[in-house]
């Protein structure tokens, strides 16, 4: 561990960025001139990962497993990228730069994808991207305003995740996204919106191959649903080469990507359901990485001399809803006893043997204008009872909290929280939902206490505390809902002006602290378990591997 | 109980049968091991609070993993939880579910059994009936048992009530056969017929003198039942459609600490196995000997020998 | 003639045997909780969507309409998809079921192999520490749960010792597996000549075989057994003894009266074992039918769960009437 504090080495990443030349914005920057040194000798080489599942489907629109996650990143690009630097703790990781900056266009330090620059109106009213010339699609169709045009109205038609990505960014009709002529794009909308540019980094908005899309989909299937959910047509780093469903999914890199071809040629992904497996594989060599391990697994891990183990913070969160529609967590104070009830400390012993830190907030700690410790929940069994007996259920309650079966550390994390609720008379009944409905059942609200495990890809408090908390957000499963955060978070949405941003999210964090919609778990953090040799692994905040990043050597 | 069938042995007097029943165990030291085991499990499930050294369902996070030892003889699980305490207080949840499952099948099935075996000679609705429960048996034994439990568990609901419900269902074609093979060779019985020419109603032919004369075979069959039962319950836990956790049962117990093997960790998981498999072996054992003393040659014989030997006659 | 007269018969009934099966379990998984609707389309489900999805199922008929729709299409070799794997069940069960075949297969053939021998051994000497041991095998092989004699297998084999391979699955990992024929590794491997795919098939199967063919070897040796046991003592064979046959002769003409009920055991075993080794699939991550099956029902993914009890209902009926063209075979008074 380092003793240099996270500012500094974000200054270190910087000047690393200034040598390389990629400072400026708009600059036609190749993303790869930033990746470790690569071993070209290496070409031919492949990569094998054990994951825990192959994507549901390719289409981004629909689907949110694991599985898709790393296909779209590897089959698709997107507007624009965060830069990236050396991760302040872990010395042979990257992550991206996703701090506040005065100094650059729209406060964010980005690079280049498929943009070739940007310009952005300081009212936050509209941006306007100048593609790179000349990029081809794994069909070999150039890239065109078009198709940017056309992927924009593919979300407003199909609705589902993508009508999520236009109400975040301030898109309320197709026509605001205009065609301006063949390389250039522009997003124009009514009210000041601060996530314009941040928008087009994520992960979930990648770019289509509107020609491709249409020859496909025909008059039938407008949108090419038929043919999106189980092939590519995107402007990616590798190309779809085999998926099956269950078994694998393997990817090929591709000759004409235009930031050169990666240098890992083929990325064979394997279905390995369980983590002790996928532990079992990367000991005997078998798989160059393997995805999602259990604490206990990474700590056997760590003494093995051909495995590097590197566990970087993450966006990712770990937390019950409190189901404020159900009795009797409508009220605040039975929230908060049974915040001061559960044993953080225990959990972060016993469960993550000490790889995640305690979620002391209500948005992920590596976001600019994360609050932190506004309201200290550590255990305390009489601050518990009290506020139970304040609340009127000082004989305490029974209800039952819903767990994952697909996610082993929730269910020690239950009993552990069953065994402590006791001591202050709630009784709980522990109910293990199959991993495959486990979703299904935190979307239908019915449950008074469940498990939830998400991170908010977008780095921005905004966008994060929008998402779990405003009373109209979908995403919204615990029922939270007040006025006045209700009013601050709408107030975010509709300023450009950081310094105002950074301040109501403040504001809005303290209210939802202290009323206490969940029981704060962890911030798991991310491990990435890999074989020695692999080397240029960058930490995103969607938590997924970019398989152009590896090489070699 | 098991020596119904054999009339004299009723009359000469309760102390004379327990001596030769306790000749017979000195004799064949395998009964005795399963009588010993079975009245171990069972004292235990009734003594489990005063008997195991810490609450069975209390985590204890501090102490999370601890190898076999002291105070913790067979080590703690994930949560810190007792495995020993746990191990104890098990069979309380897995014999009540099977025995109560395999009362229920038996009462279902030999109560089916006895109405099929007796009528099924019946011209009528009564042979029509019969036909049609058992049709329905082969189309309930064609299913892969095992699936069929986890999807009466996933229709009733996860709870115990439906873990019993799956068990009586799973078996209860077992006893439904075994009664109305019983029966029909009953049924053509001259006491029978002479009941019937006396006018005696059906239901008391049924209830007086065929279902007491042919439960001989039922009876042996629970024990071994009994046993199968519970390897179902804990079976049904292992992939998590059983009984609900922390509740201390082997099969989840086993399940929890499963994927912990490879990583060295075996005792969460080996111990309750350990357990699961003695007990059912202790109801094979008393089974297999109900089945010997229940049986009028096999018992002539080794009271045969037993008298040759210490003159004990049953 | 009597045979074919006799396959007949039994053929005849099949087909009202297979479409009762289908229809309880149809009934019954229609019992199970969960909107398939719902699940399929996941989170981002519209009601229109929702509602015309379930247009599009058959949601909105009666239970007996949909089942005969289903029913229409199973006809047609159609057993629906899984929303799970986004497959066809047929094409699911197609790569799955081979593989519980394989595994159960040679776990009876083990079990065969342990328990056919100690039977006889233990018929024959009625004292004696075989007979013992035979005796206490046959009652722990059944008080033994499979899926925890699996994990102590690994324990000691894989994780103590390291002779036997990862529980993985059937094939090791950077192994490409052989072009599929008959679905089972050991012999699609042979026929493509790939020795290194046919040699790691077979370390996998080692343990999961082992773990079945020790715990079923208990009923087979019981029943050889006690029908070997009673031939012995049956007039024929005290009649052959009398005319100073040799023993060894005796007792096999003793096993070969008891084959009728071993090969009984074996087939109820086997239609037992086609869902039943479904914890041993799960212990060392098989991938097999009983898998898919459980899965289906845990997360109300109906197709697959009725496409399997479809599959092992027809399999069933075929073993039971091999099992009957073995009897023909065995007993001389049928020829």
């Amino acid at each position: 561990m380092t003793t240099k504090t996270r500012a500094e080495w974000t200054q270190l990443g910087r000047r690393a960025f200034l040598q390389s030349g990629t400072l400026l914005a708009g600059a036609a920057a190749m993303p790869q001139i930033l990746s470790m040194p690569r071993a070209y000798a290496q070409a031919g080489s492949t990569m094998v990962i054990a994951a825990p599942a192959t994507p549901q489907s390719l289409d981004c629109n629909f689907d949110v497993s694991l599985g898709t996650f790393e296909a779209i990143a590897a089959l698709y690009d997107g507007l624009l990228g965060f830069e990236r630097i050396i991760d302040p703790d872990v010395a042979t990781a990257r992550r991206e730069d996703i701090a506040y900056h005065a100094d650059k266009m729209g406060g964010v330090n980005m690079y280049g994808k498929l943009a070739e620059s940007w310009e952005l109106d300081p009212e936050g009213r509209w941006a306007r991207f100048k593609l790179r010339e000349g990029v081809m699609s794994n069909w070999g169709n150039e890239l065109t305003a078009e198709d940017v045009k056309w992927t924009w109205d593919r979300a407003f038609a199909l609705g589902a995740l993508g009508a999520f990505y236009t109400k975040v960014s301030g898109l309320t009709r197709p026509e605001n996204v205009k065609v301006e002529d063949k390389y250039t794009v522009s997003f124009n909308i009514d009210e000041p919106n601060p996530l314009l540019l941040k928008i087009h980094t994520n992960l979930y908005t990648p770019v289509y191959d509107s020609k491709k899309c249409r020859e496909e989909g025909g008059s039938e299937d407008p949108w090419a649903r038929k043919f999106i959910e189980n092939n590519s047509a995107g402007f990616g780093p590798y190309s779809l080469e085999q998926m099956v469903r269950g078994q694998q999914a393997v990817f090929k890199a591709r000759e004409d990507y235009y930031g050169g071809k990666p240098a890992i040629d083929r990325v064979i992904f394997k279905e390995v359901p369980t983590s002790a497996a996928r532990v079992q594989l990367l000991r005997g060599g078998a798989v160059d990485i393997a995805q999602y391990l259990q604490p206990l697994e990474i700590i056997s891990l760590k003494d093995l001399p051909n495995v590097a183990v590197e566990t970087v913070p993450a966006s990712f969160m770990i937390w019950i809803e409190l189901n404020a529609a159900m009795e009797p967590f409508d009220k605040p104070d039975v929230r908060r006893a049974l915040n001061y009830a559960f044993p953080q400390d225990q959990v972060m012993t016993a469960v993550f043997q000490g790889l995640a830190d305690p979620l002391n907030g209500c948005m992920p700690n590596i976001y600019p204008g994360f609050a932190g410790d506004q309201v200290d929940y550590s255990y305390n069994l009489e601050k518990a009872r009290e506020l139970l007996a304040k609340a009127g259920h000082g004989d305490g309650f029974k209800t039952t909290l819903a767990y994952n079966a697909g996610d082993p550390v929730q269910e020690p994390i239950a009993i552990i929280y069953q065994t402590a609720l006791r001591e202050i008379g709630v009784e709980l009944e522990l109910k293990k939902v199959p991993a495959g409905s486990f979703y299904n059942a935190v979307t239908d609200r019915k449950q008074p206490m469940i498990f939830y495990v998400d991170s908010p890809w977008c780095p921005d408090p905004g966008y994060s505390l929008t998402l779990y908390f405003d009373s109209k957000s979908y995403v919204n499963y615990s029922n939270y809902k007040n006025d006045e955060v209700d009013r601050l978070l709408g107030e975010m949405a509709a300023t450009a002006d950081e310094k105002v941003r950074l301040d109501l999210a403040e504001k809005a964090q303290a209210i939802i602290m202290d009323e206490a919609p969940w029981t704060f778990v962890a911030y798991p953090n991310y491990t990435m378990a890999r074989k020695k040799d692999l080397s240029g692994w960058t930490y995103y905040t969607s938590n997924n591997i970019r398989f152009q990043d590896f090489s070699r050597g | 109980m098991a020596m119904a069938r054999d009339a004299g042995a009723r009359a000469r007097g309760g102390s004379r049968r327990l001596a030769f029943f306790m000749a017979v165990l000195r004799t064949h030291p395998s009964f005795a091991l399963g009588y010993a085991i079975v009245l171990m499990v069972v004292l235990l499930a009734i003594f489990a609070p005063w008997v195991a050294p810490y609450p069975p369902e209390t985590a204890d996070p501090v102490a999370f993993l601890q190898p076999p030892g002291w105070p913790h003889l067979m080590g703690t699980d994930a949560t810190g939880m007792d495995i020993f305490s746990r191990v104890i207080w098990a069979p309380r949840i897995d014999l009540s579910i099977a025995i109560l499952g395999t009362l229920l099948s038996a009462l279902i099935g030999t109560t089916l059994g006895a109405l099929v075996g007796y009528y099924q000679s019946v011209r009528g609705l009564g042979r029509f009936g019969a036909g049609f429960v058992m049709r329905s048996a082969d189309v309930l034994q064609a299913f892969p048992v095992f699936v069929f439990a986890i999807a009466l568990v996933a229709v009733f609901g996860q709870s115990l009530q439906s873990i019993v419900l799956a068990i009586a269902f799973v078996n209860a074609p077992i006893y439904l056969r075994l009664m109305r093979t019983q029966v029909m060779s009953i049924r053509t019985m001259r006491y029978v017929e002479a009941a019937w020419l006396a006018g005696m109603p059906d239901w008391r032919i049924i209830a007086r003198h065929i279902v007491p004369n042919a439960m001989a075979p039922v009876l042996a069959q629970l024990s071994v039942n009994i046993g199968w039962s519970v390897l179902l319950t804990a079976a049904l836990s292992f992939i998590g459609a059983g009984v609900k956790a922390p509740t201390p049962e082997w099969g989840s117990m086993i399940a929890m600490g499963y994927q912990n093997i490879v990583t060295g960790h075996w005792w969460p998981s080996i111990f309750p196995g350990l357990a699961l498999a003695v007990t059912v072996f202790g109801f094979s054992l008393v089974g297999s000997s109900i089945e010997v003393l229940s049986d009028p040659a096999r018992r002539r014989r080794l009271a045969g020998r037993l008298e040759t030997v210490r003159g004990i006659a049953p | 003639m009597r045979l074919l007269s006799y396959l007949g018969q039994r053929l005849l009934f099949v087909a009202p045997q297979l479409v009762g099966i289908l229809f309880v379990s149809f009934l019954l998984v229609k019992l199970i909780p969960g909107d398939p609707a719902v699940l399929m389309l996941g989170p981002f489900a519209t009601p229109d969507g929702l509602a015309r999805l379930r247009t599009e199922l058959g949601l909105d008929r009666t239970v007996v309409e949909q089942f005969l729709i289903y029913l229409g299409n199973v006809v047609q070799g159609d057993l629906g998809t899984s929303w799970q794997t986004t497959m066809p069940v047929t094409s699911d069960l197609a790569q799955r079921f081979p593989a519980t075949l394989e595994l159960v297969t040679l776990g009876l053939l083990v079990a065969l192999a342990i328990g056919l021998p100690l039977g006889v051994a233990g018929a024959r000497y009625k004292r004696g520490l075989l007979r013992t041991g035979a005796d206490y095998y046959g009652l722990l092989a059944g008080a033994l749960p499979d899926f925890w004699l699996g994990l102590v297998l690994i324990y000691v084999f894989y994780t103590m010792l390291g002779w036997a391979p990862a529980p993985l699955g059937r094939i090791d990992f950077a192994v490409i597996p052989p072009e599929p024929v008959t679905g089972a590794l050991l012999i699609d491997s042979l026929i493509a000549g790939n020795w290194e795919a046919f040699r790691s098939a077979a370390g996998h199967l080692v343990l999961p075989v082992l773990t079945l063919g020790l715990i079923n070897a208990g009923p087979i040796l019981k029943m050889t057994q006690a029908t070997t046991e009673r031939m012995l003592d049956s007039d024929f064979s005290r009649y052959a003894e009398l005319c100073g046959l040799p023993r060894k002769v005796v007792v096999a003409q003793a096993l070969r009266n008891a084959l009728p009920s071993v090969i009984t055991i074996v087939s109820v075993l086997y239609g037992f074992l086609l869902g039943g080794a479904v914890l041993v699939e799960i212990v060392f991550s098989w991938g097999g039918a009983g898998q898919y099956a459980v899965q289906g029902v845990l997360n109300a993914d109906l197709n697959p769960v009725l496409g399997f009890v479809l599959y092992s209902a027809v399999l069933s009926l075929f073993i039971y009437l091999i099992v009957d063209l073995l009897y023909f075979l065995i007993d001389p008074r049928t020829r």
